[in-house]
């Protein structure tokens, strides 16, 4: 099995939105990435698969896809890389499925665009396969985005997803504007998926409930940084870093938008402007002056590091972030 | 579909009730008594006016008239034209109805698929030379002075470059000695058109058939064996510089008509495309991998294009407007010209003849840009 | 509880509130605090506005325009002899030949009946700025009533003034017109009122009668409504001056189709008017030079450019106040 390292840093104008973001993702792994709302996950996301917008430029960094370059792919190629190799799953599924087509026609389209298949017969049976995999009657194929409910178009979306047998899927919000418990199914389901294919996702999300409950590995974002990684059972039982200490104690058991974290006070910094040092200080019950003056270390505990001036466990020692 | 259909031709209908009403309602209201201008009128002979006496029944009461002029025109009786004595009224619009028709419809699809095209290319790459130079020519047609600017098309085209005909149906010499009338080879070179749609629109539905994904042969080809084979029956017909003389008349009001609306089309679809790109499902479409040209045209322009078929509707009323203009400068006999000549002669039952053939058109326009938009839109196509 | 018809009511209802019953100096107080919200939110409107630089360059060329319009009486009063400089019946008797090419005496030349250009030109900018402003007015009295009215009945009355509208929006106007031409005299006055009423219930009522739906569920409508204010002040003290900067807008554009409509019917020869730009190339067309080309420029250029640009910078004016007023169109934050 090959290793999948990606690594990557961006500015946008003067927003500094991703700050020299590394983690790296292993064949078949579920990776979560949580965090507040605008702390860079979304364009986390975009820049994986270059879909930023015309303002936004990557400041340094690599994407390694099999040890390929992708930041560096002339635009056609990167075209065959989308959805071939990494596909995404979009936050709002209503928005992503073009009103005026059949929704088994924007399925199809992606399998054309790839040549995955040879005729339109095999294309087609190919996606009838791929709705019956995400819990869908093969009809649904014929009808249209606001014929269906908000569940449907999210399975639509997932199978669409999947259309190409990609190496990753990128799941953005995936749930976040369904109910409860067509949430929890879906999310069942993809888990099992996965499995079953053997693909890597990457969960990107708000909500603590969603990560404990499907990934293998979470990463905490904050301000654009990526502040903890570690493997989901080690950061749920002992966190190092007080952001997420302080996230899952606002632990949203029935969730579904956004909420106002329990114990934190105050907003996410503004990126534009980011806190000197450590850009949690301001919003971190342990700040001392050290951490407002000078940009913290890592530290880690087998796998899993923080980068914080006072680990809430003593036993971290400094690592070498490579 | 069938009933969104029913609903918006019966409101049509309605419409076109509430327009016969005005009319009659302004031939009362005009100074000067209708009744005489048909009854005492001295330039018709006696016995016809004996005769409008009685179709009209200028000698009832004004309800009574009413009633009269409801059921005249729902049978097609508008009178009898004093300019075209003794042509009915209905005769002179049935022959030119068809050339207002062909310049109007051709000149709207024209202006609005170029400046569709055009539209959607500079909102695709914004800041180029195309986006300046499109919108500002496209600007400066739109607002200029319609007759003037008319007038410039045929100072340029026929006086100094003298490449096309000054104005006017055809020409009297080619037609010296042709045995056929003008109307019947147009309703000819009419014929023709419709036969080359329906074969393109046949052409191009079995293309989409195709089983083979990524093998799809381009329909040009057999498009052009196509017009090919009607171009050769014309040859061969003997009357196909009779046909090419109306064509050399309809090019320069056509391209009049298309260059100062084209432009209405342009800049709202630039608009749309702009909002449209922002929505979620175009990034979709990139992210999905396909080509560049694909999420321009199937998915971004697609949805665009919804709006600007709404707006529509105003433009069609636009080019109607213009194309009378059109007509006047160029001595295109067609229902604007007519109605203008009507007008200047108080030929008053061509005035209104003409009036309610327009009104007629411009509903039809609406209700064929109303069901091209169900077609366009599933969202509305269900409901 | 009386309502006097200050000068605050008039002004767009700010601050959302029915009138309070309050001893004179609270009344002033808030009179006063209502002008300034007022001048405030006018103050930024007119930034916006010339911020952009459409806007503004259209601004400018209507001031031009309206200086042009000043300027004829002025002139007439002092060097213009009115034997030979007016505009309809005046003589060139100096000129050899009519028409005579720009000079001195007559910066624009003259035309073929041997009048001086500039002064129809400068002449016919007044009638212009007459037409355009009284049909610009005609149609926003009637839109924002109906719209208003409409808006707050709904129903039957609703119904009927739609279809009315669509009626209008569906005919080609100018064809009606030169229908109406033909049937009775119309002088400029009237034409400004047929063009007036025809925007009024036309395509105008629509836009305004969807705002005022929305003014219509604003709290401080059930406001007024509980305090016991009647249908008719509620209509025309809280609905119609909320109505009036989208009005301002419409305003625009009618001015704009005013002075289009009238150019092309003088330019047909349909019209009992005197003297304006479309007569001015309608005398030079029928007299057979406008095919001569560039040789007798002056009779067609002059009048044929200030009908663009006079109807373009309404036009633009229109399109830059939209940024201001259109809620949905301002993209001030992002």
């Amino acid at each position: 099995m090959t290793g999948l390292g990606l690594r990557y840093s961006t500015r946008q104008g003067e927003v500094r939105a991703l700050r020299d973001v590394s983690f790296d993702l292993a064949r078949g792994e579920a990776l979560g990435l949580v965090g507040e709302s605008g702390c860079g996950k979304t364009s986390l996301a975009k820049s994986l698969m270059r879909l930023l917008p015309d303002n936004a430029r990557p400041a340094g960094g690599e994407v390694l896809l099999d040890g390929e370059g992708l930041l560096s792919l002339p635009e056609e190629e990167m075209r065959r890389v989308r959805w071939r190799r990494i596909s995404l799953v979009f936050q709002a599924a209503m928005n992503s499925l073009d009103p005026v087509y059949r929704v088994g026609q924007q399925v199809l389209e992606a399998i054309e665009a790839h040549g995955v298949e040879e005729t339109v017969a095999s294309a087609r049976a190919r996606v009838a396969r791929l709705f019956r995999l995400v819990g869908l009657d093969p009809r649904v194929m014929e009808r249209y985005p606001h014929e269906l409910s908000g569940g449907m178009r999210q399975r639509v979306v997932i199978a669409m997803a999947l259309s190409c047998d990609p190496d990753i899927v990128i799941a953005d919000e995936p749930t976040t504007a369904l109910d409860v418990i067509v949430q929890d199914r879906i999310l069942r389901e993809l888990k099992a998926i996965q499995g079953q294919l053997g693909i890597s996702i990457i969960y990107i999300t708000h909500d603590m409930a969603v990560v404990a409950e499907v990934t293998d590995r979470v990463g905490v974002m904050y301000a654009g940084r990526l502040v903890e990684l570690g493997e989901t059972a080690a950061v749920f039982r002992s966190p190092l870093h007080p952001y997420t200490e302080a996230l899952m104690s606002s632990f949203p058991s029935v969730s579904g938008e956004k909420r106002r974290l329990a114990s934190l006070s105050g907003e996410p910094p503004d990126l534009a402007d980011p806190p000197s040092g450590c850009a949690f200080h301001p919003r971190c019950a342990y700040a001392t002056a050290l951490c407002r003056e000078q940009s913290p270390p890592r530290v880690g505990r087998g796998g899993q590091w923080a980068e914080c001036w006072h680990p809430l466990d003593p036993a971290a020692v400094p690592v070498d972030p490579a | 579909m069938a009933g969104y259909l029913l609903r918006r031709v019966s409101q049509m209908i309605l419409t076109l009730f509430l327009i016969l009403t005005v009319t009659f309602v302004l031939v009362q209201a005009q100074p000067g008594d209708y009744a005489s201008f048909y009854a005492l009128n001295p330039d018709l002979p006696p016995d016809v006016r004996e005769q409008m006496r009685a179709t009209f029944g200028l000698d009832r009461p004004v309800w009574e008239q009413y009633l009269i002029h409801m059921r005249n025109t729902v049978t097609g009786n508008f009178g009898v034209s004093f300019g075209h004595f003794p042509r009915p009224v209905l005769d002179v619009l049935a022959e030119r109805l068809p050339r207002t028709i062909v310049l109007f419809v051709s000149a709207t699809a024209v202006s609005f698929y170029v400046g569709f095209l055009l539209g959607k290319a500079i909102a695709w790459r914004r800041g180029g030379i195309l986006e300046y130079a499109a919108t500002i020519s496209g600007t400066a047609l739109f607002t200029a002075f319609t007759p003037a600017f008319a007038l410039m098309m045929i100072w340029i085209f026929a006086f100094r470059l003298g490449w096309l005909p000054v104005g006017k149906f055809l020409d009297p010499l080619v037609w010296r000695d042709a045995d056929v009338s003008s109307t019947s080879v147009f309703s000819l070179m009419l014929l023709t058109a419709a036969a080359f749609l329906a074969f393109a629109s046949l052409v191009s539905f079995a293309s989409r058939r195709s089983q083979r994904i990524g093998g799809r042969r381009s329909a040009v080809p057999l498009l052009l064996a196509g017009a090919l084979v009607l171009a050769l029956a014309w040859y061969l017909s003997g009357i196909g510089n009779l046909a090419l003389d109306i064509l050399r008349h309809m090019i320069l009001p056509v391209a009049t008509l298309t260059l100062i609306s084209f432009a209405g089309t342009m800049l709202l679809t630039r608009n749309s495309m702009l909002e449209t790109v922002r929505e979620d499902f175009v990034m979709a479409a990139r992210a999905k991998g396909l080509p560049d040209a694909q999420v321009r045209d199937r998915h971004a322009a697609r949805n665009a294009l919804l709006p600007v078929v709404t707006s529509l509707i105003y433009s069609l009323v636009f080019a109607i407007d213009g194309s009378v203009i059109v007509e006047s400068v160029f001595s295109w006999p067609g229902i604007g010209l007519t109605l203008l000549e009507a007008v200047r002669t108080e030929d008053l039952p061509l005035v209104m003849g003409a009036i309610v053939f327009i009104g007629f058109l411009s509903l039809l326009a609406h209700l064929v840009v109303d069901v091209l938009y169900a077609c366009l839109d599933p969202r509305i196509r269900y409901r | 509880m009386r309502w006097s018809r200050s000068k605050g009511s008039l002004l767009p209802d700010a601050s959302a509130g029915p009138p309070r019953v309050e001893p004179g100096g609270g009344r002033l107080r808030l009179l006063h605090a209502r002008t300034r919200l007022v001048l405030r939110s006018f103050r930024n409107g007119a930034a916006v506005f010339l911020e952009s630089r459409i806007g503004l360059l259209a601004l400018v060329i209507i001031v031009l325009f309206a200086v042009m319009a000043l300027s004829h009486p002025v002139l007439m009063g002092t060097v213009w002899d009115a034997d030979i400089y007016d505009p309809v019946t005046g003589y060139a008797f100096d000129a050899t030949e009519q028409p005579a090419p720009p000079s001195w005496k007559h910066p624009l030349g003259t035309d073929p009946l041997g009048r001086d250009v500039l002064s129809q030109l400068l002449f016919s900018t007044g009638s212009e700025f007459v037409l355009g402003i009284t049909a610009a007015l005609v149609t926003v009295a009637i839109a924002t009533t109906v719209g208003a009215v409409s808006a707050y009945y709904g129903g039957l009355v609703d119904a009927f003034f739609m279809r009315l509208a669509d009626l209008i929006i569906a005919l080609p106007s100018i064809s009606l017109l030169i229908v109406l031409s033909g049937l009775f005299d119309l002088s400029l006055f009237y034409l400004a009122l047929v063009i007036g009423v025809l925007g009024g219930f036309g395509g105008t009522a629509i836009v305004l009668k969807s705002q005022a739906l929305s003014i219509k569920v604003r709290p401080f409508i059930d406001a007024a409504r509980m305090t016991g204010g009647g249908q008719f002040r509620i209509i025309f003290v809280h609905i119609v001056p909320n109505l009036l900067p989208l009005s301002l807008l419409y305003m625009m554009f009618t001015v704009t189709s005013a002075i289009f409509a009238e150019a092309v019917l003088s330019f047909l020869g349909l019209l009992d008017i005197r003297m304006s730009w479309g007569i001015m190339i309608h005398t030079a067309n029928t007299g057979g030079y406008l095919l001569s080309g560039t040789r007798y420029w002056w009779l067609v250029l002059p009048a044929g450019a200030s009908i663009t640009f006079l109807c373009s910078a309404f036009y633009l004016a229109g399109r830059a106040l939209d940024e201001v007023v259109n809620p949905r169109l301002s993209r001030r934050d992002g």
